[in-house]
């Protein structure tokens, strides 16, 4: 029997001739892509190129089943490629490119154009927004999908027909102000990020070898603003410095005792002092370490007690017990930096930094008196980590694969007209809670208020000379021309936020658009209507030798939409932390987003008018 | 993020309809002669019958890239003398707070009247600089003469 006899039985005929002629992109060899190359391949298409950036490591090879360990520091597409061929059964030509997906210089808009169909594999919100937005500016479909944990999904998009990736806000990543994490803690996660972040950052990390360096001005402002404003406080700053050198100048009693003194009782002392924060608040109580000593001295000699200590993870450690912990930990952490290593980044799988944050971290909350966490539960915070599943990879890409079939139930040669087959697709969703194992949901149409799909898109096409010769009142009155902006009054944004044209704004009007830094092939430039009557167009700069006559695209503006914004914290105090969205997988710091946001976020509409 | 760039423009155009006397607010030029819209200088003109009259006090405002999700970053120079401001010069004002009281439908234009207001009216539970901070709790002469001596420096010339 044929090898083929079965798809085409499942396919029906007409969609099976029409895989095996077709050219698609899928972008990412991690996890999902491993997965999801086997299924493409046996589905047959003709054509697969390959998009990754990354080469293997030791610890991808427990669920990236097409990795070996003979493989490990080569690129994943080239990889991928090669591993599928014996069971490449229907000759599926494989392209696999090394590189990434974000490179317009390596993937210019001509090379995405000649895809029929794009599945995502990827673990990254960056990257899946970019070949959302490539999607809709050449109007491909996408198949997007995601995991976290046991929870996964897949999302058909039919660009400008159904919902697009952005269409339903993410939840970001969770930021603290540096009040609530300097002063004023009152969650666990606030000293779980002082201890990360601040404390066992500036002690142990690569940030101030050299002090000068850090009152240097122009260093303090590159520099993040939490550190930035935590280096700035002269005070705590040099007492630092001292604790740092004492790592290399003390023995682990002495570095220890300073530690606590300074960390646990001198600075709460000095927040004391400023009255009014605790007018609210309950106060914190400094540690005094005289009371500990005796205790702490005779358990560091006993070992069976220390096993004891050190051996139950889950178990919530008393103060005595996290300064045993933080004792140690500091004792390993200091012998580390006067031996080879010039400095230590935390890392949740490093148990010696592991357990300096986790100490470090309980200490603060049993001062202010908030929740003190287990090790394990820490870890997972400190971390964010929800561990990669290799069955949840593998049920995604399976619906990715087979529900990717459904677009070539008809012919798009002709038409880019997606209302038919939109309406007969939908997401599906798998999580491990009974009776929902498997849901599905139809597709909707895209949300009016997405900030990416609710605005036109399309490509500028010029050629090198017509780059190096035109001006940019020429582009400005072709624009107007072609889009009979009022009051001509339009503004034009190159890449990320530079204005190079408004009313206000005319310097660069007789400047070559060559001679405007960053007008180059694969940038964007936005278009926008200063009159707020027209819908913004983003277009897509496309140098190509020759083109129609065209210059842009040529479509209606509609009238300017509203677009949502969301807060992007809850209504009051944080949400727990394990509801954060970015993931970091157990085995590697591979992220894994979930696409599906989990908390319920409250929406603020705000009128851009 | 496109919506950054389309807000920033609007709040650019919406400051030149119509923006509150004595203050000022663009966008700084760049090397290559665009003006970088995610990066502004401000002045806020110190209250008419406060301590901080006579004088317009610069800050820097930085909007990220998922502005309006989330606040800009609003400096006075590092140094600036006031009970709620950082040593770097970061204000401590809680609508430029993403826990506390930003709004993406926050304007430039409330910003900056924010950051006036707060001047002669600090926030004593938000301490975010030493001196400033005691010396308006404890020595009130001090911090008066403190104030007045920043405003001379940044008096209005002529
Ligand atoms: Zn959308």
């Amino acid at each position: 029997m044929a090898k083929d006899t079965y798809l085409k039985k499942i396919l029906g005929n007409d969609r099976y001739s029409r895989v095996r002629q077709t050219k698609i992109l899928m972008v990412g060899a991690g996890g999902i892509g491993c997965e999801l190359l086997k299924d493409l391949v046996l589905t047959g298409y003709g054509e697969i190129h390959i998009v990754d950036l990354d080469t293997i490591t030791l610890s991808n090879l427990n669920r990236q089943f097409l990795f070996r360990h003979h493989d490990i520091d080569k690129s994943k597409s080239l990889t991928v490629a090669k591993a599928v061929d014996s069971f490449n059964y229907f000759d599926t030509k494989l392209v696999p490119h090394h590189g990434n997906i974000m490179d317009a210089k390596q993937f210019p808009i001509t090379w995405w154009s000649q895809f029929s169909y794009i599945f995502n594999a990827l673990d990254n919100l960056e990257a899946r927004r970019y070949v959302n937005r490539m999607c809709l500016y050449l109007k491909t479909p996408l198949m997007e999908s995601g995991t976290t944990g046991f929870d996964g999904q897949i999302q058909p998009i039919y660009p400008y027909y159904s919902e697009c990736f952005d269409c339903q806000s993410k939840v970001t990543p969770k930021t603290f102000p540096v009040c609530t994490i300097r002063s004023t803690p009152s969650q666990p996660v606030h000293c779980i990020t002082w201890a990360k972040e601040f404390l066992f950052h500036q002690l142990f990390d690569e940030v101030d070898s050299s002090a000068g360096g850090l009152n240097d001005a122009a260093k303090i402002k590159s520099e993040t603003d939490d550190k930035d404003e935590i280096e700035n406080m002269t005070k705590e700053f040099n007492e630092l410095v001292d604790l740092r050198k004492l790592i290399f100048n003390s023995d682990a009693r002495t570095f220890f005792t300073e530690l606590v003194n300074k960390i646990f009782k001198v600075d709460v002392e000095r927040l004391l002092l400023i009255e009014t924060l605790w007018k609210s608040r309950q106060k914190p109580v400094p540690l005094i370490i005289t009371q500990y000593e005796q205790d702490l001295i005779r358990i560091l000699d006993d070992q069976t007690e220390l096993q004891k200590i050190f051996g139950d993870e889950t178990k919530v450690w008393s103060t005595l017990e996290n300064l045993v912990i933080l004792f140690k930990a500091s004792e390993s952490l200091q012998r580390r930096l006067q031996g080879e290593e010039s400095f230590l980044s935390f890392d949740k799988d490093d148990e010696d930094t592991l357990n300096f944050v986790t100490a470090s971290a309980n200490l603060r909350s049993i001062i202010f008196n908030i929740e003190v966490k287990s090790k394990f539960d820490i870890k997972q915070i400190a971390g964010n980590i929800i561990p990669a599943i290799a069955t949840t990879n593998a049920i995604i890409s399976g619906f990715s694969s087979l529900s990717g079939t459904n677009y070539f139930k008809y012919d798009f040669e002709e038409t880019q007209d997606f209302s038919r087959i939109y309406q007969e697709s939908s997401s599906i969703f798998i999580s491990i809670k009974p009776n929902k194992y498997i849901t599905s949901a139809s597709l909707v149409g895209p949300n009016e208020r997405c900030p990416t799909s609710s605005i036109a898109r399309g490509l500028l096409k010029l050629t090198p000379v017509e780059v190096k010769e035109l001006s940019l009142k020429w582009l400005v009155d072709k624009l107007i021309e072609q889009y009979d902006y009022a009051d001509e009054a339009v503004a034009l944004i190159l890449g990320k936020s530079r204005l190079i044209y408004d009313v206000d704004f005319d310097d660069n009007l007789e400047k070559r658009l060559g001679d405007l830094s960053g007008f180059t092939d694969g940038e964007l430039l936005m278009v926008q209507d200063d009159d707020g009557e027209l819908e913004s167009i983003e277009l897509y700069i496309s140098i190509v030798e020759d083109h129609e006559s065209d210059y842009l695209p040529q479509i209606k503006l509609g009238p300017k939409k509203a677009i949502t914004e969301e807060s992007s914290n809850g209504s009051s105090g944080a949400p727990d932390v394990a509801t954060d969205t970015i993931v970091i997988d157990e085995e590697d710091e591979d992220l894994v987003e979930v696409t599906e946001p989990v908390v319920k976020k409250r929406k603020i509409e705000v009128e851009v008018l | 993020m496109s919506l950054c760039k389309t807000r920033l423009q609007e709040e650019r155009k919406q400051w030149r309809k119509d923006h509150p006397f004595g203050f000022y607010a663009k966008p700084t030029k760049a090397t290559d002669g665009s003006l970088d819209l995610t990066q502004w200088t401000a002045g806020i003109p110190g209250k008419q019958g406060t301590l901080w009259q006579e004088a317009v006090y610069p800050i820097t405002i930085i909007f990220p890239e998922d502005y309006p999700s989330k606040p800009p970053k609003v400096r006075f120079p590092a140094g600036f003398y006031h009970p709620n401001v950082y040593p770097s010069g970061t204000i401590c004002l809680s609508i430029l707070n993403e826990e506390q009281d930003w709004r993406p439908a926050i304007t430039l234009k409330q910003i900056v009247l924010g950051i006036q207001e707060l001047l002669d009216t600090p926030n004593p539970d938000s301490p975010a600089q030493e001196p400033a901070w005691k010396a308006f709790s404890k020595d009130k002469q001090m911090y008066e003469k403190k104030v007045k001596e920043q405003a001379k420096k940044y008096a209005i010339a002529g």
